[in-house]
């Protein structure tokens, strides 16, 4: 488990940040702000991932590539032509909203990404247990049979593979009709275990009192630190939005909000609630690092 | 008054109208969000009826393994390339346990696919759009003749895939791809999905088709076997 300063806060502080950062980044297609969004986003899943996230982070480049290239191929609306593909003009406006979408999509999934590293499902459940306790059980319950599954249904085809009956190879009926049998015997298997485990459940006294977290943990004054701080900055941003300053129309004339008088502190404001996670992280290693070199 | 019914009240009369009135007034593409924030504010009462009933261990676990089921069924069927069985598993729950459960179980198994294959602004829609099929499912289950025939059953998955669930998918592409809302380009998006729609009901139909009666008959065993759905056992 990650053991940063951010990912060590209550999970309502992660939760509101991932809510906001998501949120915004997906409402806003100011080339500033997208272009923000892309690095503190990209920023936060290295720091989260190491080496592993290099992958990843180029797939998504390319898809930017793809997605930003693409759009004046679409979409031929603009007023200055780069030049002409298929008799269709080439639009410099279209690329730039092209660029402006794909920014978007490229940093809502890496923020989903971070999300999924930091707001593991104990968190989930400790935040939620109390409000839709059946529910959140269930999701728990649930993610937690998946694995299971796959692993069954791998040993089943596997040993209907060793006696001969495997699909890889066969025409598409057959595959078919051999998904189904795999399907169905996982499913005998699968309703038979769960029975067992309600039982299990009813034995323990489940519904007989309150849930109980996993981890015991309050809001302490860290936290409500955090949470202001993340408040304070979202207000912020939804003010400047309120007031125009992320607004950009990209068609038939590029045109942005501009970057002068209140809409600076506005922007500020969102480019220091998005590199929050990334500079308690910071911060957790410099620390870590110093007191290592006093021993 | 009911806890939940109270909050369905305050969801149709506060919300809606606050998310639409904002919405509106949001630059760029506020009326993606305002869309979304509906599908959600469709997505809490189910939920809230469910939380309500205080559901015993034995319905929890047999939903859950539904739903799990659900997302895994895939594998299954992994040697057949774009072969998605999950809308035959959600109806099936629906026919099974009615529509409340059956959108339970599409709800929640959108949800936890999500969760493995990449969560998405498109989430709250899948749900809606998965806990849509179970829920005619279960509203269909009253009719025996249709549960009776192998190809009766596929039939009513193509149709429920082909004509509610994949244009409430498209719905979403409208919004997401849409550069602007005009009736040529939302027809463009919605014709665009039909051959995906059209092969998704297709699966639907033959998962059905080979797998709906069958296991029909194993939940009714496992239901005789452990005397469930029995007064007092909550299921």
């Amino acid at each position: 488990m990650r053991r940063d300063r951010f990912s060590a806060a209550h999970p309502a502080v992660s939760f509101l940040f991932f809510v906001g950062a998501i949120l915004l980044s997906g409402l806003i297609q100011h080339p500033a702000y997208v272009l923000a969004g892309m690095l503190c986003s990209g920023l936060y899943y290295c720091l989260l991932n190491g080496r592993k996230s290099w992958k990843r982070i180029f797939w998504l480049f390319l898809l930017f590539l793809l997605l930003s290239l693409g759009n004046p191929l679409l979409n031929h609306q603009g007023n200055t032509a780069l030049g002409h593909i298929f008799g269709n003009p080439y639009t410099l406006e279209s690329l730039l909203y092209g660029a402006s979408l794909a920014g978007v999509l490229v940093s809502v999934l890496l923020w989903a990404g971070c999300y999924n590293t930091v707001m593991t499902s104990d968190k989930f459940t400790m935040l939620f247990g109390n409000l839709v306790p059946a529910l959140s059980l269930l999701l728990v319950m649930v993610l937690r049979l998946i694995p299971g599954y796959f692993r069954k249904m791998r040993q089943i085809t596997g040993s209907r593979e060793s006696i001969g009956k495997g699909s890889r190879t066969d025409t598409y009926a057959h595959r078919l009709t051999e998904g189904a049998t795999v399907l169905s015997a996982m499913t005998s298997w699968a309703l038979e275990s769960g029975v067992t485990t309600a039982d299990s459940m009813r034995g323990r006294g489940y519904g007989t009192a309150r849930r109980t977290d996993f981890q015991h943990r309050g809001l302490r004054s860290w936290d409500w630190a955090l949470l202001l701080f993340e408040l304070i900055l979202l207000l912020g941003v939804a003010t400047t939005m309120a007031r125009g300053g992320t607004a950009a129309v990209f068609t038939p004339e590029a045109n942005y909000a501009p970057m002068t008088g209140w809409n600076v502190p506005g922007f500020a404001a969102y480019v220091l609630f998005l590199l929050l996670p990334s500079v308690l992280t910071v911060q957790e290693m410099i620390q870590w690092q110093i007191s290592r070199s006093r021993i | 008054m009911k806890k939940s019914s109270i909050a369905t009240l305050i969801m149709l009369f506060l919300l809606i109208p606050a998310a639409l009135y904002f919405g509106d007034r949001l630059p760029g593409k506020g009326y993606y969000l305002t869309g979304t924030l509906m599908t959600v504010f469709a997505l809490v009462p189910f939920f809230l009826s469910f939380e309500h009933r205080k559901p015993q261990a034995r319905e929890l676990t047999v939903i859950a393994v539904l739903c799990a089921i659900a997302v895994a069924s895939r594998l299954a069927f992994a040697w057949i390339p774009n072969f998605k069985p999950i809308f035959a598993v959600i109806m099936i729950a629906g026919f099974a346990f009615g529509q409340e459960s059956g959108f339970l179980v599409g709800a929640v198994s959108a949800f936890a696919s999500n969760l493995f294959f990449g969560q998405g602004l498109y989430t709250p829609w899948q749900m809606l759009a998965f806990g849509v099929a179970g829920l005619v499912a279960g509203l269909l289950r009253k009719q025996k003749a249709l549960l009776e025939k192998p190809w009766a059953m596929g039939l009513t998955g193509f149709f429920t895939v082909f004509l509610v669930v994949g244009p409430l998918l498209d719905t979403c592409s409208v919004f997401l791809a849409a550069n602007e809302l005009n009736a040529k380009a939302v027809l463009g998006i919605y014709m665009a999905g039909v051959p995906v729609n059209l092969s998704q009901s297709v699966c639907t139909f033959l998962t059905l088709l080979l797998i709906g009666k069958p296991f029909l008959e194993k939940l009714d065993r496992v239901r005789v076997k452990y005397g469930m759905m029995e007064a007092g056992d909550g299921l």
